[in-house]
Order: structure tokens, then C-alpha cells, then sequence
């Protein structure tokens, strides 16, 4: 009953929204008048606290400088966006620039929601972010054509969070960017920093999939193929090779704890921080956490990220963009184009602990620094191609009904690798399959 | 009718059209009263109907057109939505019964002479109160792995609403609290309604405490029984906010209620259509239940 209803409203909202539409034109003739200012609504979804901050600053500092073009800042949230544009797409009144992330802009680009910005961009802002980071937004626009749907931004990319003291103690070399750990590697030494009452790391992995897709791509596992212009899943030796490695850390080693399998990414900090973990893998952005949270005189370490065949990681971006249904594209994208500028993208990066896509920004001084592990975690950006997965219609639903159960029950030890690559493609091409109608 | 009854039979002939112009006076006195209800109930309820047989789903790209019975074809084969209904019914049945049983026991308790009954009675009131997204907020750290009282309290090392076995359980326990107080009121004054008479009589004939409850308490509330399990079953068949608050249907859809699933399937899929199929079925098995339960007690208490 509650869905019919929620169904009508929807409906209702989206008839209003068709009505308003009509009036809308007339409305945005109006704001042409000289002395309006244009409105634009901006819906970011920061939410630590310095990151908001520096949101918020750079709205002030756009909205001081352009007096004809006011941008109002929207707080959002990453829990409930997707949902929430659905229903403003749909009722025809969505945000005119958009904070998200690229799995969403597949989606959204494929049903029309989102402006394609391909030619629109300015020359500067496109030379300044490299052409893999484009690719983390181009997508197919749901008639065969390719678009380019957001400015891509913030990148994020696996690194291992240590425990220094506990690293120097067993004797172990300490990786470099240039000669990184090899997972074998990896293995021995998570081997060498297990002792009684404590590991040599911690999987958490409450949210198995994004982590171990991205990962895979070191042994060039792509989990999705395409022929024919049909996807399926596809998981053979070079996908298992990442799946099998953590298993065997958890129960052939035993050098991890099978206890932390059910956490969230930030949930083993205290443990870490107490020395039961003495390595993490998690992404980049956990260090401010580390450094707002750890003890006095706990002494942490960056490592980058491993190698298999290669370093290679899937990466996806937080991006902005424009809806399709905005009456002010032309000012939106002005808008992003300071946004996201060099300058810009470094104390967005600095708020978020997270990697800029903007090569101005990487070379920013901050973003460079030792400090905090800034200088491996901007380096390990090399590594990072686009997910295989973003270019798949339907991963999503994939993700939340057939791999997340999955891989939670393989790393529990509760199917065999070779049932949950069987169930993993079976099930999963049931899914995808009515997206490809 | 005693009316025309009385009336010499000459004026028989005039009865119909009297009472089609009582007919319309009530009509367009009740039309106040109907618009609004087929505007916003009756109304969603037909387009919801007529959005289950088409192929809705969301996107500018995408033409909806009729496919008559397509959904329920696929429904009908979609294993997971018949696990999310089984997941349904047994949060349904498990929350109704928990929640009478000890909604019960709270109501006699209350209906004692105790020392400030007064203020038991008010706080038995307090889960009402609260809406149900702090609801499901309170019970996120009661079951919090490292600082929940759960876990505090009986010494367990159990993350319960990421565990696959105990997420269920879990959000069971917390249903039956959060739905327990307009069961108690409902039976408490059900309670308050029986004939004190009946109680005196069976003492007079030596019954026990037990039997007094067997014989008298039970088949004098049994009309009210009936009616608040049968309401409480409806309610939390579509519960949603809570379960959404607290697990989304996790782990890995084990506790994904059918309307937390239809819920996805049109808002995070975009299957408006097929979700709507979803809402007809889950009315017709939730009718189907109810009208099986409300029939055997009718057919027993006759």
C-alpha cells in the first residue's frame, strides 16, 4: 500500500513538475532581465568537517566575485542521494550542479538525466585533469553515444596503513612507491608481524565489493567482460588470485583476524591503534581519521599499494555535474570550472584526505608533503585506471543482491571459491540481464 | 421505512423516487467528505494497480507502455522477492505474536491494584511517543558491536545487525518493543471492560487465579484480540522506517522486509512498474493471510 502511495505521490510531484516546467521557461525568461542574478542550486555531499568547511568557503569566495550568478549551497548526503535524485529527476526539479560519485553518473547518464559536458568544457580544465579520470565519466547515454556526464575531482586508491614500530621490530623492508610490496610479499610480512593476541593485518570488510573489484585489477581481474555489446560477469583464475590471497590470510596464515571480516572500514582503528592489527589496507582518505584518533606518540606509516602484475587499481571519482534539467547549464558549468580548478581541487583534497585529479593540484606542495603520508598516497594516483565495473548498466543492484552476500559468506569461509565464482556469474547474470533489454 | 410502513398504500407509488432524493441528498452531503478520499486514497490506490501491468520505470529515455500480465510472470519466478516475503512473514508473525504475548502480560500487570500504576501506566505509553527513525537510531547503539548495552551487558562479542543469523532476531526484538504499547492500551482496556460481575461469580464457585484467566479473561477479550493482531499483523507487514533505519535490509538482504525490496526496486533501480507489481502481490498475500485467520476465528467463536 505504502509503495502505491509513495508511487502517486510521485507522480503527483512529477505532474506539478510538468506543469511548473511550462511555467519555468517563462520564469527563466524573466531572470534574464538585467540586475538578476541567476540562482543555482548546489547539492555537495562533504561531510567531514573540514572538508564542509572548505565547501562552504569556496561558495562564499564564487558567490563575493559573481554578483550575477548566486550559488546556494545544499547539503546532501552519501547515504540517501541516489534515492533522493531519483525522485527530483523525476519530479523535474533536480539541483542545477550535482556532487556524486561515477558508479551513480552511469545510471543517471544512461536514463538522461545529466548534461552531457563533452564540448563544454573549458580547454584548461580539461588539460588539467588526466584522460584516465576522464574516462571514470564518460558513459554511454543510454541511445549508443558516448558523453561526458561530471567533472571528475576526488580520487581515492587503496593504500596499507601500518604500524611503524611494530614494522621496524620484525626487521622488514619498508616499501617505496617505485619498489612497492609485492602481495607475496605481503603475505610473508603479515606472517612475520603475527604474534599471539595479534595480527599481521585486518580485512574489514563489512563492504566486501568496491575493495576487492578494485583490487583484483592487480592481477588484471575484471570481474565483467563484453561481447557483442552483452555483458556478463566473468570470474576466472586472474579474479580469484585477490579473492584467494585474503582468504589465505585469513585461514591458511592465519596472520589475519577473521574477527574483523564484519567490520566497517574505520571500525578496526582501535584495535590498530592498540597494536592487535599492525596493517591495514583501506583507502586513503582513513589517515585523517589515524591522525585525528590515534594515541600521542603512536608512530604510523603509509605504505603503498601492492603490486601483482602490475599496481594497477580500479578507480572511481566524486564528481560534479550538471542536470540535464537545469535552465542555467552555461553558469553551472562556469561555476565547476572555479570550483574545481588547481587551487581549488588541493583544499578540496586537503578537506577530504582524498587524492585531486587535477594535475596543479597534485604538484600543490601539500599535497607532496611527508606529512601524513601525502606523499605516497598522491603518488599512488599513477596506479589508478578506471573500473571495469563503472561501464557496467546494473552493477549496482549486482553489488547489493548477489556479490555483497557472496564474497561476505567466501571470506566467512562458508562456500569455496570455486561456488562463489560459480553463484557469483550465475546469479549475477540473471541481474544483469534486464538491464540489457 | 417504519415510515412508509404506516402510510396508506396510494402513496406506495411515490417511495421510489422519495428515497432516490434521499439517496441524492445523502450523496451530495457526503461529497465533502468522499472527494478527498478518492483523491488521495482510492485515486493512488487505482494508478498504483494500473502502474503493475506496465513496463514504468525511470529515465527520459524510457517509453512506458502496457504489458498486461508480464510482471507478475517475472514475480511469480523471482526467488528473491519470495525470500523477502518469507523474511516478511517471519518478522510479520514472530513480532505479532511476541508483541500480543507480552503486551498481554503487560496489561494484566497494569490492571492490578499496584503502587504508581499511574505512572507504569504512562511509561508503558513512552515507545509510542518516539518516532520511529529515533527508534531505530536507539536501538543502532543498543546493539552497537563495541559500545552497545547488548553486548556490555551479557559480555557478547556479536556484531548482531551484520551478522547474517542474529540480524533478524535482532530487529524482531526491537519490532515487538517499539509496536507493545497500543497493544497494551488496546488489551488493558479490553481488560477494564469485563463485567467484574463474571469475576465474583467464578469466585464464588472456587476458581483459581488460572482458571479465572482461562474462562473469563480470554473468551471476554477475545473480539479484541482478534481485532489488534489482525491490525498489528497489517502494520507490520508494511513496516519500513524502522527496519530501514537500522539494517537496509542488510546483511546481504537478510533482513530486507518486501517493502523495504519494493522500495529499492523503484528507487534505487528504478523499476517503477515492477515495483508496483510487488505492492499489488504483497496486498493480496497479506488479504489472502488475514482473510484465512479472520475466518477460522469467526468460524471457532460460532
Amino acid at each position: 500500500m505504502r509503495i502505491k502511495s509513495a508511487l502517486a505521490a510521485a507522480a503527483i510531484v512529477a505532474l506539478a513538475a510538468g506543469c511548473g516546467g511550462g511555467g519555468g521557461d517563462a520564469g527563466s525568461g524573466e531572470s534574464a532581465k538585467p540586475g538578476e542574478p541567476v540562482k543555482l542550486n548546489f547539492l555537495s555531499l562533504a561531510w567531514q568537517k573540514e572538508s564542509v568547511a572548505a565547501n562552504k568557503q569556496l561558495v562564499d569566495e564564487w558567490n563575493k566575485a559573481n554578483p550575477t550568478i548566486q550559488v546556494t549551497y545544499v547539503q546532501g548526503s552519501w547515504d540517501n542521494v541516489n534515492d533522493q535524485l531519483v525522485t527530483s529527476f523525476e519530479g523535474g526539479d533536480p539541483p542545477d550542479v550535482i556532487h556524486d560519485d561515477s558508479p551513480a553518473l552511469s545510471g543517471f547518464a544512461s536514463k538522461g538525466y545529466l548534461l552531457d559536458i563533452k564540448d563544454k568544457v573549458p580547454a584548461d580544465l580539461k588539460s588539467d585533469i588526466p584522460q584516465p579520470a576522464w574516462d571514470t565519466v564518460t558513459f554511454d547515454d543510454g541511445k549508443g553515444n558516448q558523453g561526458v556526464y561530471g567533472v571528475p575531482f576526488l580520487q581515492e586508491s587503496q593504500v596499507i596503513i601500518a604500524n611503524k614500530k611494530l614494522l621496524d621490530a620484525a626487521g622488514v623492508r619498508v616499501p617505496t612507491s617505485d619498489n612497492p610490496w609485492t602481495w607475496d610479499e605481503f603475505a610473508e610480512v603479515s606472517k612475520k608481524l603475527t604474534k599471539s593476541g595479534s595480527f599481521g593485518v585486518a580485512w574489514p570488510m563489512k563492504s566486501p565489493v568496491n575493495k576487492t573489484l578494485n583490487l583484483a585489477l592487480n592481477f588484471g581481474g575484471t570481474f565483467f567482460q563484453t561481447t557483442d555489446g552483452k555483458t556478463t560477469v566473468k570470474v576466472g583464475p586472474e579474479e580469484k588470485q585477490v579473492l584467494q590471497r585474503i582468504h589465505d590470510q585469513l585461514y591458511k596464515d592465519k596472520s589475519a583476524d577473521t574477527s574483523a571480516l564484519g567490520m566497517g572500514t574505520a571500525d578496526p582503528l582501535p584495535g590498530f591503534f592498540a597494536g592487535k592489527y599492525a596493517m591495514l589496507p583501506v583507502g586513503v582518505y582513513l589517515r585523517q581519521q589515524v591522525v585525528e584518533q590515534a594515541p600521542k606518540g603512536f608512530d604510523w606509516v603509509t605504505l603503498p599499494p601492492l603490486k601483482g602484475t602490475s599496481s594497477d587499481q580500479g578507480a572511481v571519482s566524486q564528481t560534479l555535474s550538471v542536470a540535464a534539467d537545469s535552465k542555467h547549464p552555461e553558469e553551472s558549468l562556469k561555476f565547476i570550472s572555479f570550483f574545481l580548478n588547481g587551487t581549488n581541487q588541493a583544499k578540496l583534497a586537503k578537506g577530504d584526505w582524498l587524492l585531486p585529479t587535477s594535475a596543479k593540484a597534485a604538484a600543490d606542495p601539500a599535497m607532496t608533503t611527508k606529512e601524513n603520508g601525502w606523499d605516497v598516497a598522491t603518488a599512488s594516483a599513477k596506479n589508478l585506471v578506471v573500473a571495469p565495473f563503472l561501464k557496467v548498466n546494473g552493477f549496482d543492484e549486482w553489488k547489493s543482491k548477489v556479490a555483497t552476500p557472496i564474497l561476505q559468506q567466501y571470506f566467512a569461509n562458508k562456500i569455496s571459491i570455486d561456488d562463489a565464482a560459480a553463484k557469483l556469474v550465475a546469479d549475477g547474470n540473471k541481474v544483469l540481464e534486464r538491464y540489457q533489454r | 421505512m417504519t415510515a412508509t410502513a404506516t402510510r396508506p398504500p396510494q402513496t406506495r407509488r411515490r417511495r421510489p423516487s422519495g428515497v432516490s432524493r434521499q439517496n441524492r441528498e445523502m450523496w451530495v452531503l457526503m461529497l465533502p467528505a468522499l472527494v478527498p478520499v478518492l483523491l488521495f486514497s482510492v485515486g493512488p490506490l487505482l494508478y498504483g494497480i494500473g502502474l503493475a501491468f506496465t513496463d514504468a520505470e525511470s529515465g527520459r529515455n524510457h517509453v512506458t507502455s502496457f504489458v498486461g500480465l508480464e510482471n507478475f510472470g517475472t514475480l511469480l519466478a523471482d526467488e528473491e522477492f519470495w525470500a523477502s516475503i518469507r523474511i516478511g512473514l517471519i518478522w510479520a508473525v514472530s513480532v505479532t505474536v511476541l508483541q500480543f504475548l507480552a503486551s498481554l502480560g503487560l496489561a494484566l500487570l497494569l490492571n492490578q491494584k499496584l503502587w504508581l500504576r499511574g505512572l507504569a501506566r504512562v511509561l508503558a505509553v513512552v515507545p509510542w511517543a518516539m518516532p520511529p527513525v529515533v527508534i531505530g537510531l536507539m536501538w543502532r547503539l543498543v546493539y552497537h558491536p563495541d559500545a552497545g548495552i547488548v553486548n556490555t551487558t551479557f559480555g557478547t562479542d556479536i556484531n548482531w545487525l551484520a551478522d547474517f543469523s542474529w540480524a533478524l532476531p535482532a530487529i524482531i526484538v526491537m519490532g515487538v518493543w517499539s509496536g507493545m504499547p497500543q497493544t497494551t492500551i488496546v488489551l488493558l482496556a479490553g481488560l477494564q471492560g469485563i463485567p467484574k460481575e463474571l469475576y465474583e461469580a467464578g469466585e464464588v464457585d472456587g476458581a483459581a487465579t488460572w482458571r479465572k484467566f482461562w474462562s473469563i479473561t480470554l473468551p471476554q477479550l477475545r473480539p479484541v484480540i482478534v481485532t489488534i493482531t489482525s491490525l498489528d499483523f497489517v502494520w507490520n507487514v508494511n513496516q519500513f522506517t524502522l527496519v530501514y533505519v537500522l539494517t537496509q535490509g542488510g546483511p546481504g538482504g537478510r533482513t530486507r522486509l518486501p517493502m523495504l525490496f519494493a522500495y529499492e526496486e523503484a528507487f534505487r533501480y528504478g523499476f517503477f512498474g515492477y515495483a508496483a507489481t510487488m505492492g499489488v502481490t504483497i496486498v493480496i498475500v497479506v488479504l489472502g493471510l488475514l482473510g484465512f485467520y479472520l475466518w477460522r476465528q469467526m468460524r471457532e467463536a460460532s
